[in-house]
């Protein structure tokens, strides 16, 4: 009898997991990045979710030293993955769309960031990115994982000075 | 035929050479396609290091970003609204513009965009209007005072920049376009080139398969012929074959059809010769029986030859008594060496390790007599030396004949042409001493038919040695060579002797020759005679024919030794022509004892009885009942004949009478050891058994005459007189 009641219990507190998710943190500095959805589980700010500096740097991320176009030489890039920022905004859906501050946009799928390491580079050769230097984010597709991504097709949805993300079914 | 196969010939040297041009096209299709394949890795490496940044949308990128901040900054001073927000946006305008034109100065393009002067003449003025004014806008972002001149001079200033952004697209645009079409033309060459090169393929492969279809068809039509020129050779050897085979049997036939009556001819001059004669005749017969045997050897050697030629040379392996073949080679030589004032002389080891071998007796003697003969012929008052030596391992032992002499001997060149057919050492050596030159051909042959070798040492001048060497195997037991078992005495007992013989003429030399001997001779015109007289008549030896009417030899012998005659033991020696072995075996098989080849000669017939005489004194030797043997029968009968029987019965009993008191005389003299008289008495007894025909007890008398005479022997003697007597007179 008691272990029924147990078992119940568990049962009820794990289908109410999910409800308890938790809001983003306010952020607390400039905002350098929104992201929009139809669907997200942890808005902050009117519905969407906003990120400053410290709280992207926070988040899962990742170190590559590689070669673009648009740079010379070997350059170091790190940041937040792009599906941990999209995690913690709490997304759903299957395209992205990467929009950039001079309201250049790329339309991408949600593999390139499930399935790939792409990353919202924070920092060139350890450096903030000014938006005089492609800042203040870089996507930033693993060149140095994955030679086959070195191609037009990625080369087009390497967006930089990135202001929002909207996430679309 | 020869034209069939020349074309035959022609057909494949041409699908060769189609094969060789084949290959070569092959090969130069392969250099084609590992040239593409190299032409378009290298195409794509180019392509994979062009991947770059495209400059046209960079540039159409960076003119936008000029026009927006002109536009902006234009507005803002036309409607002389300078609120921070706006100044801000500005700012951003002119970040966004200046990292523009930071990515045309970094980024990398897939064109040689950058490498054009006059690109970097513009880009150069671009990039100064743009990075001249960034101390304004540092400024503005500071939240310093705005200066609305500097904002003017800026703005006539990107008025400015925005034409030259402008120019800077569409020349990018046509350079861009330019290099597009060029691209697309370098693509189009190589697709032409791979084109030309998979047409070139297309070709190589269809003129291959037709030249291998070409080169299968007459390569077949090449088989058919080389199959059907095969046949008629075939055909050819066959017919020659059959036209070989024919000639040899033509030459057999012949020779013996010659051989025949020159036998004949030779046993006739032989008695003759041994009848006194007239010296007016006597070198002409001389010269006949020289002349027939010289004849009968060019005949023998040209059968022999014919026979080898077809690959029938025969070889009986029997035991061979090497010291008898020998010996008696060399006796049979010796007249002629004299003849030709040669000295003949014969070398054996002391004793033989083998002394009987298991070879062809009558072939090693063939080989003997040719290498003898020819060396007596080419020395005159010479030396004639035949050597034998025993060579090798125990378990691999030969015999070495060597046949020396001190004749003419033979140059180099001479040396070569020697066993060769038809061949001598010149042309004046067969004016000079004739012969077919065929001898040493047959020798050859001969003893490489007894897995033996031959050849020849010589010294132009100097005499020659011609040697061989056979392999000596230890002989099995067999039919010992009748007459090479014993060297023949020159004077024999006379035996009684069945002479089976159809031929007149041949029965005619044959008992000339056995009554010559001392032998007495009845016969018999074919085997059903022989087998009627041996069955009331006991003879010593039978002298069988092979091939008779009515019976022939071997089914007669069967039948004497089946019979319960008087001579069903007799010794039985076939004589044949042409001794094979097979005849050889169903001779054996027959219950013959011996083996003769004919025609036969007073030599042989010697040697035969010889073996006879030989066979006797050894069957004597141990004690057994003494038996009636010929010798007493034919005395008897000579007695009775001339004397009557009655008479003989008398003198056979007095013999006996006589026989006891010289015994017993015998005794009281070996008492007392009277040497003399000993000799004497067994002189007397000797005497007195030769009379009534006891040739036994006359032999063994005889015999003790010369031996050391004991009690033991004397005893012995008187037991088989004794025996004798009960045997005869009871």
């Amino acid at each position: 009898m008691i272990n029924r009641i147990m078992i119940a219990a568990v049962i009820v507190a794990g289908a109410l997991l999910p409800l308890q998710a938790t809001a983003l943190d306010l952020p607390k500095g400039k905002v350098v990045l929104t992201v929009t959805g139809t669907k997200l589980d942890h808005p902050n700010v009117g519905g969407k979710a906003q990120f400053d500096m410290p709280m992207l740097e926070a988040l899962a991320g990742r170190t590559g030293e590689m070669e673009t176009p648009w740079t010379e030489g070997v350059v170091k890039f790190s940041g937040p993955l792009l599906r941990s920022v999209l995690e913690a905004a709490g997304a759903h859906g299957t395209k992205l769309k990467v929009i950039a501050l001079n309201d250049y946009a790329a339309d991408l799928p949600m593999e390139d960031a499930t399935s790939l390491d792409t990353m919202l580079a924070t920092r060139m050769d350890g450096k903030l990115m000014s938006v005089r230097d492609k800042g203040p984010l870089f996507l930033v597709y693993p060149f140095d994982k994955d030679q086959g991504l070195f191609n037009e097709k990625y080369f087009s949805r390497s967006v930089w000075q990135i202001k929002d993300i909207e996430v679309t079914e | 035929m020869i034209t069939a196969a020349q074309q035959s010939g022609d057909i494949i040297r041409k699908a060769s050479k189609a094969t060789v041009v084949l290959q070569c096209f092959a090969v130069l299709l392969l250099l084609g396609l590992v040239f593409l394949f190299a032409d378009i890795s290298r195409k794509y490496s180019a392509l994979q290091d062009g991947i770059r940044e495209n400059a046209l949308w960079s540039v159409y990128q960076l003119d936008r970003e000029a026009r927006r901040l002109h536009e902006t900054l234009h507005i803002m001073l036309v409607e002389n609204d300078l609120t921070p927000e706006r100044i801000k946006a500005l700012g951003t305008r002119y970040d966004i513009l200046y990292s523009r034109m930071n990515i045309l100065d970094k980024t990398s393009f897939e064109t040689k965009f950058k490498l054009d002067a006059a690109v970097a003449e513009q880009v150069t003025a671009i990039r100064d209007a743009v990075f001249g004014r960034s101390a304004v806008f540092d400024r503005l972002a500071a939240g310093d005072p705005v200066d609305p001149v500097q904002l003017e001079t800026a703005d006539s200033e990107f008025e400015r920049l925005v034409e030259n952004t402008e120019k800077l697209l569409l020349y990018t645009n046509s350079t861009v376009s330019i290099e597009r079409a060029e691209a697309r033309d370098a693509v189009l060459d190589l697709q032409m080139k791979s084109a030309g090169l998979v047409a070139l393929l297309v070709c190589c492969v269809v003129f291959l398969i037709l030249t291998l279809r070409r080169q299968l068809k007459s390569v077949q039509l090449a088989g058919l012929s080389l199959e059907a020129i095969s046949n008629q050779l075939k055909e050819s050897y066959l017919a020659a074959e059959a036209g070989n085979r024919a000639k040899s049997q033509f030459m057999a036939t012949m020779g013996h059809e010659i051989r025949t009556p020159l036998n004949a001819i030779l046993g006739t001059a032989e008695l003759l010769e041994l009848s006194p004669l007239p010296p007016s005749v006597a070198p002409g017969l001389q010269t006949i029986r020289r002349s027939g045997q010289a004849l009968l050897e060019i005949i023998n050697e040209i059968l022999d030859f014919a026979k080898s030629e077809h690959g029938k040379l025969d070889v009986e392996t029997r035991a061979v008594d090497v010291r008898a073949v020998v010996t008696a080679t060399v006796e049979m030589v010796r007249d002629r060496a004299t003849e030709h004032g040669n000295r003949i002389a014969l070398e054996l080891p002391i004793s033989f390790t083998t002394p009987v071998i298991s070879s062809d007796p009558t072939r090693l003697r063939q080989v003997l007599l040719n290498l003898l003969s020819n060396a007596i012929k080419f020395t005159s008052e010479g030396t004639v030396t035949l050597r034998v030596l025993e060579i090798g391992d125990p378990q691999d032992a030969q015999l070495r004949f060597e046949i020396e002499d001190t004749g003419i001997g033979i140059d180099g060149e001479g040396l070569g042409k020697l066993f060769q057919p038809f061949s001598q050492v010149d042309a004046s050596i067969s004016r000079k001493y004739g012969g077919t030159g065929l001898g040493l051909t047959i020798c050859k042959q001969i003893v490489e038919a007894l897995s033996g070798t031959i050849g020849v040492n010589s010294r132009k001048g100097e005499g020659s040695i011609f040697w061989f060497v056979i392999p000596a195997n230890p002989a099995e037991k067999g039919l010992v060579d009748a007459l090479a078992a014993k060297a023949a005495p020159q004077q024999f007992q006379s035996w009684n002797i069945l002479l089976v013989e159809d031929n007149v003429i041949n029965q005619q030399v044959a008992a000339g020759f056995l009554a010559h001997l001392g032998q007495l001779v009845t016969i018999a015109n074919d085997g059903l005679e022989a087998v009627k007289l041996t069955e009331t008549t006991r003879f010593d030896l039978v002298l069988m024919d092979m091939q008779m009417p009515r019976l022939d030899g071997i089914e007669a012998t069967k039948q004497i030794r089946a019979s319960n005659g008087f001579s069903r033991n007799a010794p039985i020696i076939a004589m044949t022509a042409n001794a094979s072995d097979d005849d050889r075996r169903l001779c054996e098989e027959a219950g013959m004892t011996g083996f003769q080849s004919k025609p036969v000669s007073m030599h042989q017939l010697r040697g035969i009885i010889g073996s006879l005489e030989a066979a006797a004194e050894t069957a004597v030797e141990p004690v057994q009942s003494p038996s009636i043997d010929n010798a007493f029968e034919t005395r008897r009968l000579e007695i009775v004949e001339a004397l009557g029987e009655e008479t003989f019965d008398e003198l056979l009993s007095s013999f006996f009478e006589d026989a006891s008191l010289l015994l017993t005389d015998l005794h009281s003299a070996l008492a007392v050891n009277d040497h003399r008289h000993t000799d004497h008495l067994l002189h007397t007894l000797k005497g007195a058994a030769s009379s009534v025909g006891l040739q036994d007890v006359a032999d063994r008398s005889q015999d003790l005459r010369h031996a050391s005479i004991t009690e033991t022997v004397l005893a012995d003697l008187e037991d088989t007189v004794t025996r004798y007597r009960q045997l005869l007179v009871a």
